[in-house]
């Protein structure tokens, strides 16, 4: 381990089938395969707002982001897959019967057209800041190529966001009260999507697969997002938020990171409709893979 | 289901880079796989797509050698050296 680790600190880039030491090839799997599920529950969230986006625009716009979204879980999956610890319907299966993570924000309910703007504006923003610290420095080299696709997708879906969250701001009271209702309801998770600071021995940071500290990311986007609602005219949830003159630093207080573990547990608001939906939903696909297999069968190759 | 690496390339312009991979039925779904999975914002208008199975992958310590054989290069710096030495007695 102490070969590999300075190979690491030396900048060393591990492909799919190099020797890697076992504890490494796990953690660096199941980092890779939560993002894959939380691709892939987005993606289903996503999906199920194709029919109530209003407008054609935004409609267009939640049409491609669905397939983006479900295009990165294929991506993720692939990667994750050929490391040998799972395979691809071994990690769905895992994730339909909840046995393993995936994202916070994914085990809470959209309610609004609000919510999606929120999550594609606040949410997608955390994903993306969170992506790109991974993109920076990362040691697993196929993880890291497909990020780089993964992040300029990410970015369209982040100036989405933004626009949607303008067009309702600049709307009727009725719109900016919905909105407001919906910061109210995202703000939280979205800033715990970063999770709590990060231990002195983190192992990712350590093997070069973060390459910084969730507390540094969490309030990076705090600094930016706060601001950037007020400016807007909204508020922010947070009853101790203050402004540190001598810093110049917005300061939101002390998190409660009870409703994170809720949902690193499958406890969250909305995890048990969440995971039995997308279970349904493989559940009711499954006669096309069984028409795929029974075509990679017949066809020649 | 056959595992198929993809490799795209810009009319013109590089040479056909690895994208990544992903798993189909058979060869003429793998096409739609990829347009769709790899394509979709013309990130290439060239695609190949190769089984994994008939990928043949050199062993590291193959290709190593020739990582160590400095004769097959040259900077350019003993000429330079040469040549102000000789410019210098000139002068």
């Amino acid at each position: 381990m102490d070969a590999f680790e300075t190979f690491l600190d030396g900048g060393g880039i591990v492909e799919a089938d190099d020797d890697m030491p076992d504890d490494y090839r796990r953690a660096v799997f199941a980092f890779i395969e939560m993002h894959a599920n939380s691709e892939l529950m987005g993606g289903l969230t996503e999906r199920d707002w194709i029919p109530k986006t209003p407008g054609l625009r935004h409609k267009m716009s939640v049409l491609a982001k669905t397939q983006d979204e479900i295009g990165h879980g294929h991506l993720l999956y692939m990667v994750a897959a050929a490391m040998g610890v799972k395979t691809r319907p071994q990690m769905l299966e895992d994730l339909f019967a909840g046995k393993s993570r995936f994202h916070n924000v994914f085990h809470y309910q959209a309610v609004t057209w609000g919510d999606q703007v929120a999550i594609a504006f606040l949410v997608d923003a955390a994903a993306l800041a969170s992506q790109q610290a991974v993109f920076k420095n990362c040691s697993y080299g196929p993880y890291r190529r497909i990020l780089k696709r993964i992040i300029s997708e990410e970015g369209f879906h982040m100036r989405l966001g933004e626009d949607r969250m303008m067009r309702i701001a600049e709307g009727t009271d009725v719109q900016r009260q919905l909105f407001q209702d919906s910061i109210d309801r995202w703000f939280w998770p979205a800033l715990q999507l970063f999770g709590p600071d990060s231990k002195p021995d983190d192992k990712l940071l350590r093997w070069h697969i973060k390459s910084e500290r969730n507390e540094v990311l969490r309030d990076r986007w705090v600094q930016k997002f706060v601001p950037m609602l007020h400016s807007y005219g909204f508020t922010i949830p947070a009853d101790d938020l203050f402004y540190d003159e001598a810093t110049n630093q917005w300061d939101v207080g002390p998190i409660d990171w009870e409703p994170l573990k809720k949902t690193l547990a499958q406890g969250g608001p909305d995890s048990a409709r969440r995971i039995t939906e997308a279970s349904n939903n493989w559940n009711r696909t499954a006669w096309v893979r069984e028409a795929l297999e029974q075509a990679s069968a017949t066809v020649p190759a | 289901m056959h595992t198929y690496e993809v490799f795209l390339k810009k009319d013109g312009r590089d040479e056909f880079r690895h994208a990544g991979a992903l798993d189909a039925a058979n060869d003429a779904l793998a096409e739609v796989h990829a347009r769709e999975t790899y394509i979709r914002r013309a990130e290439g208008d060239r695609l190949w797509l190769v089984r994994r199975d008939h990928v043949i992958v050199a062993d590291v310590d193959f290709v190593a050698p020739n990582a160590d054989k400095p004769h097959r290069h040259h900077d350019g710096a003993a000429v330079a050296a040469r040549r102000k030495a000789n410019r210098e007695a000139s002068e």
